[in-house]
Order: C-alpha cells, then sequence, then structure tokens
C-alpha cells in the first residue's frame, strides 16, 4: 500500500519566545495508506485539529513537510494550494460549516461548480450523493430546516461529491448527541469501505473512537500512541 | 455567476445592514442630485440676474473707460457703431448709455452716486430698469425725469415728484453743471449696490447736462438671440467689435470676479458629492468589513474546501456591486421625485445676495441626464473602490485562524 498522506517532522508553533511559545505540533512524523480509516485522539489542547489543518494546507506549518499523494503542499500557496484543496482534500467541520443561503443540492453542488463540472454531470452526482447519504427530497432545504445530523450529512456528501483522494473531518460528531454521531460515523466508514478513500477524523470521544481502523493518540503537540486495529 | 448568485443572496442575511447600507449610498446620490440641481438652478439665476439685471449679455466701450469711468473717454461714432449692431444677425436688442458720476441732493440730504442716462425704450430690452419700478412710473422721455433706488430715496428723504439736484462735471472741459429733475419712480432691484447708489434718467437729458452730442455715448449694452453662457460665452460681433480704441466685452469678461464665483460653484456639487462619497465609502467598507468579521467562519470554510482567493474577493465586490445598483435605483427615484417637485415648484430662499449677486427669485432646480447617469455610476465605481479593502481582506483570510475565530 502507499502512503497517501506523509509528514516529516511537522511542527507548528504558536508565539516567539521560549516561554510564551505553544507547541501545538511538535515533531509529527506520520504515513497513512490509500484507504485507511484514521482517527487522531487525544484530550482537548492535544494537537488534534491543528494536525488535521496542517495536513489539510489551512495553516501554515514552522517547519517539517506535509506529502499528500507525492505533493509537498508545504511549498504551495494562493490560488495553487486552494486548487490542490478543491481536487484532492475533502473537509468536513464541527457543524455550521454549511452555506446558508444555499439549499443542501446547491451546498454539494458548490464545489463542483469550482471544478467546472457540467451542469448535467453536477445534477447526477448531487442526487446520487443524497442518496448515499439519505437525504432524498430534502435537496431543496436550507441548512436552517436541517437537524445537525442532516447538516452534517450533507457536509459528507459536499466532502466526497468531488472524490478527493482524503476527507479531513474535524470532530465532525462533536456537535451531535451519540447515537447521531455514532450513526454519522457508520455513514463514513460505510462510505469509506465503498469508495477507498482515505479518512482522517479527530475525535475525542471513545464511541466513535471504536469505529476507526487506527487510532493515532496526541498528547501535548506529540504522538503519544499509534495503533492499528 | 455561481459567485453572483452567492453575493446577491448574502445581501438578504443580514437585511437590517443591507437596508442601512443602501439607504447610506441612496441618500448620498439623492442628496447630489438634488444638490447638483439647485446649484445648476442657482447658477441660472445668478447668471440671469447678472445679465439681466442691468450689465446685458455684453457692453461696447472706449479702452480704459471701465477703469475710472472717465466721462472723456466716450464712443464718438454712435451712428456707425449702431449701424453695425442692427445689422448683426445674432444680437436680438441694444440699447445706448450715457454714464457719469454725480453728487444726487434733495432738499434734506446729499448722496454721491452714478446717474444712468438711457433711452427709455431700448433698455427695456436689455434690462430690468422698467420692471424694476415699485413706485411713480418708468421713463416716458420727458426732460425731467429720475428713477431712484429705493435706498437713495430713503437717504434723500424725498418720494414721487420731490426736486433733485444732479451735479456732474461736464465732458471735455470738466466744467461743473448742475441740472435740477423730478423724482418720476422709484425703483427696487434687490441688490444694495443698485438701490442705494444708481440713478437713471433719459439718454437726452443726460447727455445735454454732460454737454455731449446725441453721437456720443458711453456704453452699449448688448442682448444676444442666443444668450452668452457661461458656458459658451464668444461672440464674432465681439470680436469684430474689438481694436484698439473699442473694447467690446462679454459678461464674463465683465465681471471676472464673478467668473470665478460660477465657477466655484459648478466644482461645488463636485466637493459636495465627493465629501458625501467620502463618508459613503467609510459606511460601505464599515458595512462590509462587519459582514466579513459576522461570517468569517464561512469564510474559513469555503475558503477549506478550495474556493481560490480570487474567487473571495470577487464575492465581496459583487456584494458591492449589488449594494450600490440598488442603492443607485433608489437614490435615482428619489432623486428624480425631488427634482420633479423642486424643478416646478421651485425653492423659495427669499431675498438673498451672492456674492453680490441678487437671488430675490425661487431657484428652480434644473435637471440633467448626467446627474441619472454618470452620477450613478461614479456611485457604483466608488463603492466597489471602497470594497477593494475588505474584499482583498477577506481573500487573505488564512482558514485555520477563521475556523478557530468563531469555535
Amino acid at each position: 500500500m502507499s502512503a497517501v498522506i506523509s509528514t516529516t517532522d511537522l511542527c507548528r508553533f504558536f508565539g516567539d519566545g521560549d516561554e510564551t511559545q505553544v507547541k501545538a505540533v511538535d515533531n509529527v512524523s506520520i504515513e497513512i495508506e490509500r484507504g485507511e480509516f484514521t482517527a487522531i485522539v487525544g484530550p482537548s489542547g492535544s494537537g488534534k485539529t491543528t494536525l488535521l489543518h496542517l495536513i489539510g494546507g489551512l495553516d501554515n506549518l514552522t517547519s517539517g513537510s506535509v506529502n499528500l499523494s507525492g505533493t509537498n503542499i508545504a511549498e504551495m500557496t494562493g490560488t495553487a494550494l486552494s486548487d490542490f484543496r478543491r481536487d484532492h482534500i475533502g473537509f468536513i467541520f464541527q457543524a455550521y460549516n454549511l452555506i446558508p443561503v444555499f439549499s443542501a443540492e446547491e451546498n454539494i453542488e458548490y464545489i463542483m461548480l469550482l471544478q467546472g463540472v457540467g451542469a448535467a454531470e453536477r445534477k447526477r452526482r448531487v442526487a446520487e450523493m443524497l442518496a448515499q447519504v439519505g437525504l432524498e427530497g430534502l435537496g431543496e432545504r436550507r441548512p436552517n430546516k436541517l437537524s445537525g445530523g442532516q447538516q452534517q450529512r450533507v457536509a459528507i456528501a459536499r466532502a466526497m461529491v468531488s472524490h478527493p483522494d482524503i476527507i479531513l473531518a474535524d470532530e465532525p460528531t462533536a456537535n451531535l448527541d451519540s447515537k447521531t454521531g455514532i450513526a454519522l460515523l457508520d455513514l463514513m466508514k460505510e462510505l469509506n469501505e465503498q469508495h477507498n478513500m482515505t479518512f482522517v477524523f479527530s475525535t475525542h470521544d471513545d464511541k466513535i473512537m471504536s469505529r476507526a481502523s487506527r487510532l493515532i493518540h496526541m498528547l501535548d503537540g506529540k504522538i503519544d500512541r499509534d495503533e492499528r486495529k | 455567476m455561481q459567485t453572483a448568485s452567492l453575493a446577491f443572496r448574502n445581501l438578504f442575511r443580514n437585511t437590517r445592514r443591507t437596508v442601512l447600507t443602501v439607504m447610506l449610498i441612496g441618500f448620498s446620490l439623492t442628496a447630489l442630485i438634488v444638490f447638483d440641481g439647485i446649484m445648476r438652478g442657482m447658477i441660472t439665476l445668478m447668471v440671469e440676474n447678472i445679465t439681466g439685471t442691468l450689465t446685458g449679455e455684453a457692453q461696447i466701450h472706449r479702452v480704459d473707460y471701465r477703469e475710472n469711468l472717465d466721462v472723456d473717454l466716450y464712443l464718438d461714432n454712435a451712428a456707425q457703431i449702431e449701424s453695425q449692431l442692427q445689422q448683426d444677425a445674432s444680437l436680438q436688442a441694444f440699447a445706448p448709455r450715457v454714464i457719469s458720476g454725480a453728487m444726487i441732493s434733495s432738499s434734506y440730504n446729499v448722496s454721491a452716486g452714478l446717474v444712468y442716462g438711457v433711452d427709455a425704450q431700448l433698455e427695456k430690452s436689455i434690462s430690468k430698469i422698467s420692471e424694476a419700478v415699485v413706485e411713480g412710473a418708468y421713463l416716458s422721455g420727458e426732460e425731467s425725469e429720475l428713477l431712484i433706488g429705493i435706498s437713495m430715496a430713503e437717504l434723500l428723504e424725498v418720494g414721487l415728484g420731490d426736486r433733485i439736484v444732479l451735479t456732474l462735471s461736464e465732458v471735455d472741459n470738466g466744467e461743473l453743471a448742475q441740472a435740477l429733475f423730478r423724482v418720476s419712480g422709484i425703483v427696487e432691484f434687490g441688490l444694495r449696490e443698485l438701490d442705494e447708489n444708481f440713478a437713471f434718467t433719459n439718454i437726452a437729458a443726460a447727455r445735454r447736462t454732460l454737454g455731449m452730442t446725441d453721437q456720443q455715448t458711453h456704453e452699449y449694452a448688448l442682448r444676444f438671440v442666443t444668450p452668452l453662457s457661461l458656458t459658451d460665452s464668444s461672440s464674432d460681433l465681439l470680436n469684430e467689435l474689438n481694436n484698439g480704441e473699442i473694447e467690446a466685452l462679454n459678461w464674463l469678461e465683465l465681471n471676472p470676479e464673478i467668473s470665478l464665483i460660477l465657477e466655484i460653484s459648478r466644482y461645488s456639487s463636485l466637493m459636495i458629492g465627493a465629501v458625501l462619497f467620502l463618508l459613503a465609502s467609510l459606511g460601505v467598507i464599515n458595512s462590509m468589513f462587519m459582514s466579513i468579521y459576522e461570517r468569517i467562519y464561512e469564510f474559513g470554510v469555503i475558503k477549506a474546501i478550495g474556493t481560490r482567493p480570487g474567487d473571495i474577493s470577487k464575492l465581496i465586490l459583487f456584494e458591492a456591486l449589488f449594494i450600490a445598483l440598488i442603492s443607485c435605483g433608489m437614490g435615482i427615484l428619489l432623486g428624480a421625485a425631488i427634482g420633479a417637485y423642486t424643478s416646478t415648484s421651485g425653492i423659495a430662499f427669499g431675498e438673498m445676495e451672492f456674492s453680490g449677486i441678487s437671488l430675490n427669485n425661487a431657484i428652480f432646480s434644473e435637471f440633467h441626464i448626467i446627474q441619472f447617469t454618470q452620477f450613478p455610476i461614479y456611485v457604483v465605481l466608488l463603492t466597489v473602490i471602497a470594497a477593494i479593502y475588505p474584499a482583498r481582506f477577506a481573500a487573505k483570510i488564512i482558514p485555520s485562524d477563521a475556523l478557530h475565530k468563531s469555535l
């Protein structure tokens, strides 16, 4: 298997001086294979979100490198980085991550518009994704007319519709009740198996962790333990 | 297209703020349209008052006469000049005048002033002397008739029929001459200088008192078929008349200080517009930044999923564009409504003197297509330009910072 995500001596420090400097991510080197369903776990402040942001090119790293599908994204800036994220990475955030003035369908369609996908193909893929995440018939609803769980399903559909190599999810179930959260993780797992996409998500929920095939434990910005099931 | 659609929908996310911003820009445009209309109306009124009250649209004198109003510097070929004036098709009317400084005495008081000897009939086509008569009657051609300004009448404590003695210097020899007149009318121009210092009599009586022949004249006042305006005051006739002895000047050349005032008035709309739109632009910048900060998490998300920085800039600029277009619609409609009213009903400011120019009539706003085309274009451009700074800010948002800020 080939590593779709590879970080080498990845560091992200905040602050300048020795006393005030916070080492959010400190010398992290990991490799994640294609199709893995990986959870980054750890207590609050352990660096899970920062690591996800660095992997996704959402934050500027202090040192080290991040290779996604063989491309070092640390060397990318501006439009090139935006285009890379658009074509290779799907993001799912905690909550409230949909464009509120767009319907569920339009939110899913948005990324394909950025990619310049034709109208007929967009329509087909939106319908397909809505069916996959169990939201048939709800496509025309705006986010404020959907429950938290339904909104996250739309976010999952949006993340997957462009067929990215990697999906990064930052505490995707944090704002959901445990039953809905588990259902959502099961859906992600199912999609992971169906499409062989690489899922990396952060969580500190034990029930969610049990769904992951690999657990990367973080503590104080470092990898404390790397556990494969 | 998607960016434009998203931008348009975003306007309705915080309707109150959008409405307030639209009102700020729209009312600024309305204010500019109305102000410019009033300024144009005021300039027209000022020009009418300058050229219509006494000056005319142009005057002919001997060279150097205007410097000291020296009575010896007269035109002595009246027949030849009048013949030339009569043959010129561009000229609507002209009137000869004899002018002299004089001591104007009543039984009770004395005042220094200017006495104009005018042709009663020809003068009606040039000045407003006949319309300014508030007591008595306009000149009929009788020997001893004298019209005096209302303020002068009060100073001299005279009324209709009272005697007035004019003391002045005869031309060429400088001998003092006196003549007795009776007040046949009192005039009120609403302009202090004219009402306090001017008296008018028949040109024949004035010439006789000054020892001038009927071929000698100090001034010709002219009125053209197509009025000499602020923007086009050139005339072939005036160019032809000018030579080493005679100077023929249009009203702008006769009143260079007024020309400057009118120029300033013309540009006042630009200055007011600049101030208004500077304030409106700051409002737009403020509104846009509020909107960006309110949606910063969303900007983080859309940037994270692959929206280019340039597309985020475009989104903000489109929002500004739509706000500007809606504002222009509102501003144009309101400006047209107010303009329609003020251009037909006029705005009465009461008796007013602006830089020595009487403005005692209602000002009728003047509206031109430029106010409803160019001004809105400026508004749209300025609004979009004002949005560049917030747009650049939004484009530079680092997704991880934006996502942290609202969590």
